[in-house]
């Protein structure tokens, strides 16, 4: 495996054919970025994972279960699993907030999420999410790299090294952190695993410098730098004509301006100022709550325009994670993200790219029916459950509107047509036109797949257009 | 808008090598290309079945129809009369009718081999032809034929088999550039294709040349003044010299060694990469032997073998017995996860084993045998068997059924004086443990006291006896007591520290209640008195009430005042100062042979360690063996190991062997001049490169031997000759006749490897640390997933906490810095440090974009420059023209011209006016400071910094 060198890892790919002038005999694999034909017709090019890291409460957002409102504060009739056993009991808690149906698919979306019900009939709910394994670790391994182990390349890596991107002077695959700080699992979220490095997802960062070692610090920006390249351009030329018939200094001189095109572009894609006061007014830019997060999306919309393949927007720490004072965080969490999710979807159907863009909402679990820390209404929260849980998708293929699979009338267990994380991507992989089995790569004498072998099935019901068995 | 437009694309500048393959036609290098294909006949050569048509079936078809015994079909193609014969479809081949060929037929359609590697074109072709031409062999073949492998006499004759021979040295028509043999071998290639040397470079392009090839950092201005200065002929050969006595050198050097032996201070192998705490002993061993001009000989010996060359231990370790067994942490170089929970230590021990063949192969032999793990290799005359034999050498020391892990294999380097200070240590500190003890059940009693206080008085006792009661002896009602009052039965030495809580809440309380005392006293005081009354004046009034209260304070404060747990803590932290001066327990990372029985080898069929096949004795490649004096022993009765290792590593240096010396002579050829004479170091095979001189190649493998092995001598000789000191100028005819530059007409110019990078950056800024060996400088992941140099601390949720000082640690050279397998250091990693994956026989040297964005933007290099214009400010004063002249020197070795210092000063005025309006700027920065810097920062991302000419 290899972690990432430099944070501008993605500018490696852009010169392969300068990438090694003392070429060993033996040819080597090269890797690149450069844009990829799928295997088949791709309904997705690209995609924004919005990741809900902690474990949003599918039953007070998207699962409705009225047999636990009327079981609520008796014993749970049956057996859960738990995973923090010493703050465990059994009392049912049900759902304090309300749920209606939206929409002409009629989805029922609790009055957490206002946003999300005006577009429902663009998403489809899946309800039977399944990774089985209660740690946040390994569960967010299992969605977002495939396996439970630590250490394997995440989709966006298999995505990009399958794909490449279409820019070559943006880096194909982003991650977007929070001001607060990581989610759990920290820069592995978006490591490459063994693949390559130039396949790790680049950071932008919440604040300024947004890319590192795109900008130099910011006394330095603008004219300072400006001067800086002007005299090394002296330097540089002045040796070049000492040896002029060197071409590796010659396209050591084109890098430096390749470098500084890659500014331009970065700096502009991330320069929200051109957008209108309708846009920021869609994703919440103008309101306090709703303004960071917004801001994040809404560069995730222009990332995508600009021919990113895939951006993946991370929520801090274990935001999700409700395991005490449900009833005052959940809300919270919900007003931060819910407008600017649903802006995304409806900005990027009004430009017409949702046809083409996978939009992804959910984390890596979902919450358990029954009280956790019994310390009083407001101090109660729910425990970890990958057993059942809920996250909608949107545009590239997959269904527009309506919901997918069922837990048990407790919302603990999936119960029917339950999705596996490797379902997930196996319909991931279908909508990108794209073979599980060819985007492979050869690691300690193994082919290596995103499967990896489990039993992944595109998963029909959620997508538009099934595929011909 | 989604595609954004094309941009430049700089292809245009940049040729690839791969985009030139015309050039391998030309005539005059026709000699140096017949690597482009190896399975394909030249035109005009008559073809033969053991030279063209062997090797293409040997590579694609002998899996199924000759190797170990396979028949499919009945077919066996390993001989013309076996093909002739044919199989189960009948003859294979119609010698003189290609169509009316099954074989042709048959890979022609694709039909065979019956697997997605087909045969090219020209190999079918090149068939077809000598099916064609008659279907001719080269002699008469063998009359009999076995399963063993066959070689034929081609295959024994490769080059790199064939035995080193001094050669003679060539005459060349020009004798005035004569200064070594290596002169003449060069010139004598030159002189034939119309070309000669290039001229002497200039000194101060020389003393930089040499100063980075031998010790990785560049010269001082100094240096290079006194060089230039020296007008004495000798003064290049006394710069060398000292270059060689130099410590840096073996720091230089020792790295080029550690990349070709896999050296990491971490385990690889499984995604978490533990780190490998006691490897450096190892690093520190190379860098020690190549400053002490160890014989290349016994720097082998020691590797392979050194456990088998001393006494077994008895009491302390000896200074030879450390070193030997240091050495032999070459052979525990390779990634092993057997450490790691969860793996199938199984196939983790074999492929440990696996890796350690890999290491010993490319380094020492130059030969890709692991290719022969699962079958027969494709193109080398390796069989399966033979990687079998040489893995039983390593048997009895890798033994992967008795296998040791990784912490119970340790060799500890304690003395005898070690144990018994550690002994006396801690005797002192157990004192204070006793102290703790007796003072921690005193606690113990205080708060038992305590809490019965807060019980109602009848079952005060009661419970007192219950608690004292021994766990097991207490009755049914003595344990419903202690659980009915938890805060009794919870009280022990590792719960106090709650009931100090509990001891601050009591206090809180009675604080509470005195201050409702007090207001009520004062009411009550002032009602009696009829005056007013203050908490200051109430005990004028009330002297009883007041005195309650300040009973009341004191039992608050006494609360607060005696934790038990601050208390504890201090006598534990007393006892670890104690025993933090035990000496620290060090431990060596060696081979060695200590099990009772020798192992068994067996044959692995398909590589798999679950079907053992037949069993092998030790022993090397069988093609050589006829040529060898010496075979290896199972078991060397004088010896208390097997003594295969040391039989094996004494071969590899005898005078018969035709590998090792060659594949040594050559990597330090390749370091020199940044391509090898065999340009594939690690594959002496036919899939690697044939030399370009190859008489040179042996001249040089003969010198080294007979000279003992002397590396520094081998320096010398190769730097001391006028081909290095040639001016890496290209011509014109350079660029036409050969512009790979492998005839040596001029130097190459050549990027500095990653190390020289960041090295030469911190020496020139003046930050170096020069403090030689010991614990790697260690690296952790930022915020953002880049790999720095500093001490991790995350929390459980890997969030960051706390950055570590390091004190001057991180300046150290990059050779210490930790080679955390996964987790490159970025600044090296982004100027091609290895992966190592097991080990590195050759890097590459790229140029990438992020390189030249660290350059623009890194902090790395902020910081470098920033204190490097410090530096200029402190040597040259604030003199515009003396502070370039100063920068140029440190950073070029040159002093700049009157229009460079013109420009400089230019900038400088134009960066000071910027950055004096900065608002952002630093505070310790001045705008001079800082405009210095940009000039400094501008010079070190410069190509004439970059680049050795």
């Amino acid at each position: 495996m290899s972690i990432a060198p430099l944070a501008v890892n993605w500018l490696l790919g852009q010169e392969d054919a300068s990438a090694a002038p003392f070429k060993p005999g033996l040819k080597r694999p090269t890797f690149d970025l450069q844009p990829k034909p799928a295997h088949k017709p791709p309904q997705a090019t690209a995609m924004v994972s919005l990741f809900m890291q902690g474990g949003p409460s599918q039953i007070d957002l998207l699962d409705p279960k009225p047999a636990l409102n009327k079981l609520d504060g008796q014993k749970f009739p049956g057996t859960i699993k738990y995973d923090n056993a010493a703050q465990a009991s059994s009392t049912v808690l049900g759902s304090p907030w309300k749920f209606k149906q939206y929409g002409n698919s009629g989805t029922h979306v609790s009055e957490l999420l206002p946003n999300l019900s005006e577009v429902v009939d663009d998403i489809c709910v899946i309800r039977s999410m399944h990774t089985g394994v209660n740690n946040h670790g390994q569960s967010i391994h299992a969605v977002n790299s495939g396996r439970i182990q630590r250490g394997r390349p995440a989709l966006g890596s298999w995505l990009t090294y399958a794909l490449g991107a279409e820019t070559d002077n943006l880096p194909a695959y982003v991650a977007m952190t929070d001001p607060r700080g990581l989610p759990v699992e920290g820069v592995l979220n978006w490591n490459n695993g063994w693949l390559p490095s130039l396949y790790q997802g680049t950071v932008i960062r919440p604040r300024e410098p947004r890319i590192l070692n795109l900008e130099p610090p910011s006394y330095l920006q603008g004219d300072v730098q400006k001067n800086y390249l002007a005299f090394l351009n002296e330097l540089n030329q002045d040796y070049l004509n000492k040896n002029p018939r060197e071409l590796e200094l010659a396209a050591r001189i084109a890098n430096y301006q390749l470098a500084a095109r890659m500014q331009t572009a970065a700096r502009e894609a991330l320069n929200i100022e051109q957008e209108t006061a309708a846009t920021y007014r869609m994703y919440g830019i103008d309101e306090a709550a709703t303004e960071e997060y917004g801001k994040r999306c809404l560069i995730a919309r222009r990332l995508i325009e600009r021919g990113v393949r895939f951006v993946q927007v991370f929520t801090k720490n274990q935001y999700w994670d409700h395991h005490g004072s449900i009833r005052s965080s959940l809300p919270a969490s919900c007003l931060k993200t819910d407008k600017p999710a649903a802006a995304l979807v409806k900005d990027l159907k009004q430009r017409g790219l949702l046809d083409s863009t996978v939009v992804h909402w959910g984390g890596e679990m979902g919450r358990l029916p029954v009280i956790q820390n019994d310390a009083g209404p407001e101090r109660v929260g729910r425990d970890h459950n990958t057993y059942g849980f809920s996250m909608w998708v949107a545009g590239g293929g997959f269904r527009r509107g309506g919901t997918y699979g069922a837990t048990d009338e407790f919302g603990h267990h999936a119960v029917e047509n339950v999705v596996h994380h490797y379902d997930y991507h196996a319909t991931l992989l279908h909508l990108f036109g794209l073979d599980p089995d060819r985007v492979v790569y050869h690691h300690n004498s193994r082919a290596q797949t995103l499967l990896d072998k489990q039993p992944g099935q595109v998963v029909n019901g959620i997508v538009e257009n099934a595929p011909l068995v | 808008m989604r595609r954004s437009g094309q941009p430049e694309t700089i292809k245009e500048l940049i040729p690839s090598r791969l985009d030139f393959p015309p050039r391998m036609l030309r005539p005059l290098l026709l000699t140096l290309s017949i690597v482009a294909s190896p399975l394909t006949a030249n035109a005009g050569d008559v073809l033969t079945y053991e030279q063209h048509i062997r090797p293409i079936l040997k590579a694609h078809c002998f899996q199924c129809h000759g190797e170990a015994g396979k028949r499919e079909g009945e077919l066996d193609l390993r001989l013309r009369r076996l093909i002739v014969a044919g199989g189960e479809s009948g003859p294979t081949i119609e010698a003189g009718d290609p169509d009316a060929s099954l074989l042709v037929e048959r890979v022609r359609s694709g039909e065979m081999p019956p697997i997605d590697k087909k045969l090219s074109d020209n190999e079918v072709e090149t068939i077809s032809k000598w099916i064609e031409s008659g279907a001719q062999t080269a002699r008469a073949e063998p009359e009999s034929i076995g399963d063993d492998p066959v070689f034929t006499t081609e295959e024994r004759e490769f080059w790199s088999f064939r035995s080193v021979h001094r050669p003679t040295v060539p005459k060349t028509s020009n004798t005035a550039r004569l200064r070594t043999a290596i002169d003449n071998f060069i010139l004598a290639r030159l002189e034939p294709e119309g070309m000669e040397l290039s001229p002497v470079t200039n000194r101060r392009a020389l003393i930089r040349r040499a100063y980075f090839d031998l010790l990785g950092l560049p010269p001082t201005p100094e240096a290079t003044d006194a060089f230039v200065a020296d007008e004495s002929p000798a003064a290049y050969e006394r710069l060398i010299d000292r270059l060689l006595a130099s410590p840096h050198y073996g720091e230089r050097w020792g790295r080029h060694w550690l990349d070709v032996a896999g050296y990491a201070d971490s385990e690889g192998y499984t995604e978490d990469d533990p780190p490998r705490e006691w490897a450096y002993h190892y690093r520190d061993y190379v860098i020690d032997s190549f400053n002490a001009a160890k014989p290349f000989d016994s720097f082998i010996h020691e590797q392979i073998a050194g456990d088998e060359m001393i006494p077994p231990r008895s009491g302390d370790l000896t200074a030879e017995q450390i070193q030997n067994l240091t050495a032999t942490g070459f052979l525990r170089m390779a990634p092993d996860g057997t450490g790691v929970g969860g793996v199938d230590q199984d196939v983790a021990r074999n492929e440990v084993v696996a890796d350690t063949i890999t290491i010993v192969s490319t380094s020492l032999m130059g030969l890709s045998v692991g290719c022969a793990r699962c079958h027969d290799h494709r193109y080398d005359p390796i069989p399966t068997r033979d990687y079998y034999r040489l893995r039983a050498v390593f048997a009895p020391a890798l033994n992967w059924k008795a296998w040791k892990l990784p912490q119970q294999r340790r060799v500890s380097l304690y003395t005898k004086a070690n144990h018994e200070q550690a002994a006396s240590i801690n005797a002192e500190a157990a004192k204070i443990d006793k102290q703790r003890e007796v003072k921690a059940q005193q606690y113990i009693e205080r708060t038992l006291a305590e809490e019965l206080a807060t019980l109602p008085e009848p079952i005060r006792e009661p419970i007192r006896v219950a608690y004292k009661t021994a766990g097991k002896e207490r009755t049914t009602e003595q344990q419903q007591l202690l659980k009915d009052h938890p805060s009794v039965a919870n009280i022990s030495v590792g719960s106090l520290y709650l009931y100090d809580r509990r001891r601050d809440e009591r206090a809180r309380k009675i604080d509470v209640e005195r201050k409702a005392k007090e207001t009520r006293f004062i009411e009550e005081t002032q009602k009696r008195a009829g005056v007013a009354v203050t908490a200051a004046t109430l005990a004028k009034f009330n002297p009883e009430a007041a005195a309650e209260l300040k009973r009341d304070a004191e039992a608050a404060a006494k609360l607060r005042a005696e934790k038990a747990a601050d208390d504890l803590k201090r006598y534990t932290e007393r006892a670890a100062a104690i025993r933090a001066d035990i000496p620290r327990h060090v431990f060596l990372r060696a081979v060695t042979e200590t099990d009772e029985k020798t192992p068994a080898t067996f044959v692995f069929h398909r590589g798999d360690h679950q079907q053992p096949k037949e069993q092998v004795g030790p022993g090397g490649l069988s093609v050589l063996e006829q040529r060898l004096a010496s075979d290896i022993a199972a078991n060397e009765e004088s010896l208390p190991s097997t003594g295969r290792r040391l039989a094996l590593a004494r071969r590899f240096t005898s005078r018969d062997y035709p590998l090792t010396a060659r594949v040594i002579a050559n990597r330090i050829w390749l370091h020199h001049f940044g391509r090898g004479i065999v340009n594939t170091p690690g594959d002496f095979g036919v899939l690697g490169d044939r030399p370009t001189h190859p008489d040179l190649l042996d001249w040089l493998a003969v010198e080294f031997i007979e000279s003992g092995w002397q590396v520094k001598r081998l320096h010398r000789l190769i730097m001391l000759s006028s081909v290095y000191r040639q001016s890496s100028q290209r011509t014109e005819q350079h660029d036409s006749l050969d512009p790979d530059n492998k005839l040596y007409a001029r130097m190459s110019l050549r990027r500095l490897e990653s190390e020289q990078v960041r090295d030469a950056m911190l020496a020139i800024s003046g930050q170096l640390n020069t403090k030689m060996f010991g614990d790697p400088v260690p690296v952790m992941e930022d915020a953002v997933g880049q790999i720095v140099i500093g001490k991790e601390n995350l929390d459980g949720e890997r969030k960051p906490v706390n950055p570590i000082a390091l004190q001057g640690e991180e300046f150290r050279r990059s050779i210490y810095v930790q080679v955390r397998r996964s987790r490159i250091l970025a600044e090296l990693e982004a100027f091609d440090a290895p992966e190592m994956t097991p080990n590195c026989d050759r890097r590459s040297s790229s140029n990438v974009a992020p390189q030249s964005l660290f350059f623009m933007n890194s902090q790395q290099t902020v910081n470098v420059a920033n204190v490097l214009a410090q530096r200029v400010i402190d040597e040259a004063g604030i003199d515009v023209t003396r502070q370039v002249t100063r920068v140029w020197r440190l950073v070029f070795g040159l002093r700049p011209t009157a229009e460079e210092v013109d420009a400089a000063s230019a900038l400088l005025q134009q960066q000071r006016e910027l950055l004096g309006k900065a608002t952002d700027r630093p505070r310790e920065l001045t705008p001079e400071t800082a405009a210095l810097s940009t000039l400094c920062q501008a010079l070190l991302s410069s190509n004439r910094f970059l680049y050795i000419d």
